[in-house]
């Protein structure tokens, strides 16, 4: 089991820990944080999974599809930070990743 | 789009194609994609025939001027993600017709494509879907407020051919009575009539100039007036830096009326009839607001419309087959989200499913730009629906009927309900 921090939208920091293989989206839906509608169920086609990473690990993540980045261009809270969290598979190097839920748009 | 039945062609006297010497003969199967085997039982029960143990991924009909069909959802993928190989030279069958087709950017590889893409995103990416939602909602909910109180409707006439028509009417800024012609020729296109390739071609090619005549004024009316609505965000998008041809833009505002106005009117009958039968799954939906949203791409998975094609780019070796450059490829999207191999137990409409794999928008470059708009029409006719008509069922003794194609159809669904006075 792997370590991850969820920072909600209130401000709320949760601590859940996922699976080595689920994504990141899995382990926040799992976790019972239902504002982060993720509602494509992981087909990479909806961006309602949008999350923003701690600096740290950005280099870390795998690299961003075509299509994960024409649906974050979508976002009006877009950073350099924002990934899908659909397309974050857990793994060992992310132990104590930190995720911030991204503003609704 | 409602087809009348003496329309439909008859499956004798059906042209057949000759052989290519290419094409070994234990991959030879008699499948006409516009009258599958079947087809009274369901479009997507007699497309699961053809994918059964022992027949190749690849094999070949000579229906439809002879062409490939991918059998599995591995080979659909691969497909329809490597446009080097399977280029979208020709996107639909037959050939004949295909090659009439002349709609933006559907018939374009990367890196032409990537600009007009770019356009039709800009008019339907997730963000503009948000600003209209309120809207489609109350399109919603007056159609079903028609009739909830009678305790019946025909839904695919009352409802399913209504809805997305107005919607996509309603964001393009069209009149409403242009409707019956703009779904004749959508038909022309997706299901074209005639029993030879020739004749095929000729129906899509005067759907096609019906759609090219109807939208060259509009497009002349709104380039550089800045307007709002759909049609005018993308007459205005620059592609490359500069402002996009008027023949193009023909061809993209086409696209737009033809994929508008032909995809979820049919998926969303599909969609109903399931649940008609199903009153489990519909206490399920009505039970938890989240879970409703999320069935969407479940939806989406288990009620496929869509079989269109890819030429073969050069000639190569592909799942122990020779291919030719030229040779035509069908992707039955029904073949991918029913596949056991990619979805365990792909019959049943599973909420709580993991890993949900499917090609009902297509894939790669071409992937369906109208997603997020067919995604909110799903999520708001579940939400609008079920909370005037909670419990629904099909009126005893009736069967709807299924027609196959490019995009697959369904008339006569009469829905029946108890009628709260």
């Amino acid at each position: 089991m792997v370590g991850i921090t969820v920072i909600t939208r209130e401000g709320e920091s949760v601590a859940l820990s996922g699976e080595t293989g689920l994504s990141v989206m899995e382990v926040i839906r799992d976790g019972g944080i239902d504002e982060l509608l993720a509602l494509c169920g992981g087909c990479c086609s909806c961006a309602t999974c949008h999350v923003h990473v701690a600096p740290e690990f950005s280099d870390r993540l795998p690299a961003m599809s075509q299509d994960e980045d024409d649906l974050l261009d979508s976002s009006s809270h877009r950073s350099a930070l924002s990934r899908l969290s659909c397309q974050l598979i857990v793994d060992e190097s992310l132990e104590g990743l930190t995720v911030t839920i991204a503003a609704e748009d | 789009m409602a087809t009348m039945p003496e329309e439909i062609s008859p499956a004798i006297a059906r042209h057949r194609a000759s052989q290519p010497s290419h094409v070994p003969d234990d991959r030879v199967f008699d499948i006409d994609m516009y009258a599958l085997d079947g087809i009274e039982e369901g479009y997507h029960e007699a497309w699961k025939r053809v994918q059964r143990p022992g027949v190749p991924e690849m094999i070949w009909t000579p229906f439809t001027g002879g062409h490939w069909i991918a059998t599995t959802g591995d080979t659909v993928r691969e497909i329809y993600h490597d446009p080097a190989r399977f280029s979208s030279e020709i996107i639909f069958l037959p050939k004949e017709a295909g090659e009439k087709y002349q709609m933006v950017p559907t018939r374009m590889d990367p890196p032409e494509h990537t600009p007009y893409r770019k356009s039709l995103d800009k008019g339907l990416n997730p963000a503009q879907m948000r600003n209209v939602e309120a809207k489609v909602r109350s399109l919603a909910a007056e159609l079903i407020e028609a009739f909830a109180t009678k305790g019946e409707c025909e839904f695919s006439a009352d409802y399913a051919n209504v809805f997305p028509v107005k919607v996509f009417m309603a964001l393009a800024d069209l009149p409403m009575e242009d409707v019956p012609v703009l779904s004749r020729y959508a038909r022309m296109m997706t299901r074209p009539e005639g029993n030879t390739p020739e004749e095929m071609g000729a129906n899509l090619d005067a759907g096609n100039k019906g759609f090219d005549a109807y939208v060259e004024p509009i497009i002349r009316a709104r380039r550089g007036k800045g307007g709002d609505d759909l049609i005018s965000i993308m007459v205005n998008s620059e592609i490359n830096g500069a402002a996009i041809d008027h023949d193009k833009a023909i061809g993209l505002i086409s696209l737009l009326l033809l994929a508008g106005l032909d995809t979820v009117v049919n998926f969303l009958s599909f969609m109903m009839i399931h649940l008609a039968r199903n009153p489990d799954l519909v206490a399920e939906l009505r039970s938890d607001p989240l879970k409703l949203m999320r069935s969407a791409e479940e939806m989406f998975r288990r009620f496929p419309v869509v079989s269109e094609a890819r030429m073969v780019a050069k000639d190569q070796e592909f799942k122990g087959v020779t291919l030719k450059r030229g040779d035509m490829i069908l992707l039955p999207t029904a073949l991918h989200g029913l596949d056991e191999s990619e979805n365990a137990d792909p019959w049943r409409i599973n909420l709580e499913r993991r890993g949900i794999s499917h090609s009902t928008f297509g894939g790669g470059p071409h992937r369906c730009a109208g997603m997020h708009l067919a995604r909110m029409e799903v999520i708001v006719t579940l939400e609008e629906w079920l909370k005037r008509i909670p419990e629904f069922s099909i009126k005893d003794g009736e069967k709807p009927i299924y027609h196959s194609g490019i995009v697959a159809a369904v008339d006569n669904v009469p829905l029946v309900w108890k009628a709260s006075v």
